[in-house]
């Protein structure tokens, strides 16, 4: 501890009128309110709640079947909306789509480790940006991404398209569920980065007028598969 | 960066009574949040409870702040952070000029912050020949014109669609439309090639959580997220009150402070960050630093009337709730936190009752407030308790405690407010600063977000309650009982110094 870390919290201490606690503190209120901790709906409810909340916040979402299905809204999407440059995170799933061969004329870039320069300016002018998300949560109308070498948190914020694949079983009920999976982390694998997205990127602030895709991505699409 | 230095009460008012599109625009502003709120927090049911978890678990965390904050620290350096400590605004600027310096940073990308308000970041870094650029939408518009933010969620409320047009048209070198999306646009774009080139990003901190060291920020731009993943070093403000224990934790903020604000669900992005980008990330920031400030905030801690105002989580509902701040606006405020909550905070941070005068203090004798706060902060009691301890350094007039059972009858009910201030020149002159009404309001800036104005001078208040009191000898009564019966309730159930009832 530094003398400066020391000399703020004895101050602290000295205030509050005692020593600084040795052991963790009794926290019985922690968490949200046991009523709320039951609250669990069932698969199709999640999904219909996630959708109606995506859609309130400008957000589009489509159910599909299979990532045979999702391939096809994407190829779909880039065409009709000429995109000429894809960014994709590096996922075995996303790969799996071969985008790179259903797109030809569209520049399919895949993020990964150590490159930092050439994947952020590349992000920044990406049209597309592609996703497997590590969770969702219905409550909120939330998706839930996390950094790492393979995932960039670049690819769900420079691009001007989003578009998040939720397999559904990863779509919670509540944000606390999401929350308590990184309560008590190891810090290897704990990621320097967790975003919880809940919509396009969103701002009023030319005459109260609601525009969207001010910094962030315009257009969301939320993919459920299942 | 003041434009209204030297300008008179008179002028300023003259100014704005013309200006209609900004009245309206302010009238509707407030108006829909407070109703935005009122519905988001019946959606979400038991609302009752919800705002009791908060209080605990804001209790809790301040009254063993140190443990927390201590245990913070220790977990973000092991995750990588350089953690400093910043006892007064002017440490926490130089300790930001310093690291800037050290990396020879030409541009300095900033999202909206309160903490950096108070400590005049932009400033500092200007004075040095380093650029710093406000990134959200309104207030990159604010600096552009070279102006004060004149509303919290909507600083650039004053300026019109045209108005905007021409500033970024300047900017942009060429003739852009009057059109929202257009405008938008092309500050997406410039602000595209600053984040890019940037040397430093800067941002607030709306939560820390202390288990696992991270830092948690709300925002609906995005621009956050921008200057925590594009440049290559990060510098969090951060104001030493912030810390949750857990991610659990975290829930019931994230329940209570979009809600509280907006009227949200949730803020378009939640971002905890956990130090430094790990090694093998390509984006995020390789070096990290978290400034801790106090600048009045330890003031509080022990203090059993004032410790709960480090419970605030910067929702902005109270300013909603609030009737006369709706009448008369933030002008009269003085200081980063206009509103009920700014009207405790700047005497507070202070330790100076001589700073708290009149006008603050009648916004929030109704216990509107209160009623509002997510984590039910008694602000009316201690709005009591300053004017107490100004009456006992002798401050004040004993006649005027009088004066202040009158405020307080108009006070309590909007409507009634609302019809005493047409009477008379007095009320008009209130009512005129409505309409450069300034206020920090919700999560788009809200919590981190603020503006700074001259305040009325608490005399020239004084001078106008003393006349508007007069015409109310007649109908004065006492506050409402059953308001009354139900904060004296609170106040006597209410755990004294952060323990828990
Ligand atoms: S005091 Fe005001 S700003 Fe702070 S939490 Fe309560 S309502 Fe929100």
């Amino acid at each position: 501890m530094s003398e400066q870390q020391q000399a703020f919290i004895q101050m602290i201490s000295n205030r509050l009128g005692r020593p600084m606690p040795t052991e963790k503190p009794p926290h019985p209120f922690k968490g949200a309110p046991d009523f709320w901790k039951s609250y669990e709906l069932d698969l199709e409810q999640r999904i219909e709640l996630f959708r109606d909340n995506w859609a309130k916040a400008g957000g589009h979402s489509h159910r599909l079947s299979t990532m045979a299905e999702v391939k096809q809204f994407i190829v779909d999407h880039a065409q009709s909306l000429k995109a000429r440059q894809i960014l994709q995170q590096n996922q075995p799933e996303l790969l799996a789509l071969r985008l790179k061969e259903q797109l030809p004329t569209c520049q399919v870039t895949t993020w990964s480790p150590g490159n930092r320069d050439e994947l952020i300016s590349q992000a920044a002018s990406a049209d597309i940006g592609i996703a497997l998300v590590d969770q969702a949560v219905a409550h909120t109308g939330s998706i839930v991404v996390t950094s790492s070498g393979n995932t960039g948190r670049s690819v769900s914020l420079l691009p001007t398209v989003f578009i998040a694949i939720i397999p559904v079983e990863r779509l919670k009920t509540r944000l606390g569920e999401t929350l308590a999976t990184f309560d008590g982390r190891p810090r290897k694998q704990f990621p320097a980065g967790i975003h919880f997205i809940s919509g396009p990127s969103r701002s009023a602030d030319i005459e109260n007028d609601l525009t969207i895709g001010v910094h962030g991505p315009g257009v969301v699409f939320a993919l459920l598969i299942g | 960066m003041s434009t209204s230095k030297g300008v008179s009460v008179t002028e300023r008012a003259k100014v704005a009574l013309n200006d209609e599109f900004l009245r309206n625009a302010v009238k509707y502003t407030t108006e829909k949040l407070r109703d935005g709120k009122r519905q988001a927090s019946s959606e979400q049911g038991n609302w009752e409870e919800w705002r009791e978890r908060g209080r605990q678990i804001r209790l809790h965390t301040i009254s063993h702040l140190d443990y927390y904050l201590n245990q913070f620290i220790e977990n973000a350096k092991a995750n990588g952070v350089q953690v400093h400590f910043a006892a007064t605004a002017a440490e926490a600027a130089s300790i930001t000029l310093g690291i800037a310096q050290k990396r020879q940073a030409r541009t300095v990308v900033k999202s909206k912050s309160m903490v950096s308000e108070e400590v005049h970041i932009n400033e500092t870094l200007e004075k040095e020949g380093m650029e710093s650029i406000e990134t959200d939408l309104g207030e990159y518009i604010i600096q552009l014109a070279h102006e004060m933010p004149s509303h919290i969620i909507i600083p650039a409320i004053h300026k019109n669609r045209e108005q905007i047009a021409e500033l970024l048209s300047k900017e942009a070198g060429e003739t852009l439309p009057p059109d929202t999306t257009i405008l938008a646009g092309f500050v997406r774009k410039k602000l595209r090639e600053k984040f890019l080139e940037a040397d430093i990003g800067m941002t607030g901190c709306n939560f820390a959580i202390a288990e696992s060291g991270s830092i948690v920020l709300f925002e609906n731009e995005g621009n956050a997220r921008m200057v925590s993943t594009v440049p290559k070093t990060q510098i969090t403000l951060m104001g030493m009150e912030r810390i949750i224990p857990s991610w659990d934790d975290l829930e019931v903020m994230a329940t209570l402070l979009p809600r509280s604000a907006t009227g949200q669900k949730l803020t378009v992005y939640m971002s905890g960050i956990s130090g430094p980008r790990r090694e093998a990330d390509s984006d995020g920031p390789e070096e990290m630093h978290i400034i801790i400030v106090d600048n009045g905030r330890s003031l509080q801690l022990g203090d059993p009337d004032f410790q709960e105002l480090l419970n605030c989580i910067r929702c902005g509902a109270c300013l909603n709730a609030c009737p006369v701040y709706r009448q008369i606006g933030g002008h009269s405020y003085g200081g980063p936190y206009s509103g009920p909550i700014g009207a405790v905070l700047k005497p507070a941070l202070q330790k100076n009752v001589a700073e708290w005068d009149d006008i603050a203090n009648a916004s929030s004798l109704c216990g509107a407030c209160y009623e509002a706060c997510p984590v039910k902060i008694p602000l009316h009691d201690m709005l009591v308790y300053l004017r107490n301890r100004k009456v006992k350094e002798g401050h004040k007039a004993a006649e005027e405690n009088l004066g202040m059972k009158g405020y307080a009858y108009i006070m309590a009910n909007p409507k009634r407010l609302r019809r005493v201030l047409r009477l008379g020149r007095v009320g008009q002159k209130l009512l005129l600063t409505d309409n450069v009404i300034k206020a920090k309001i919700g999560p788009l800036k809200g919590w981190n977000q603020y503006r700074h104005t001259p305040g009325l001078p608490a005399q020239s208040f004084r001078e106008q309650w003393h006349s508007l009191d007069q015409e109310l000898q007649q109908t004065r009564r006492e506050m409402d009982e059953t308001i009354k019966a139900r904060l004296e309730k609170e106040r006597t159930q209410r755990g004294k110094g952060g323990s828990h009832s």
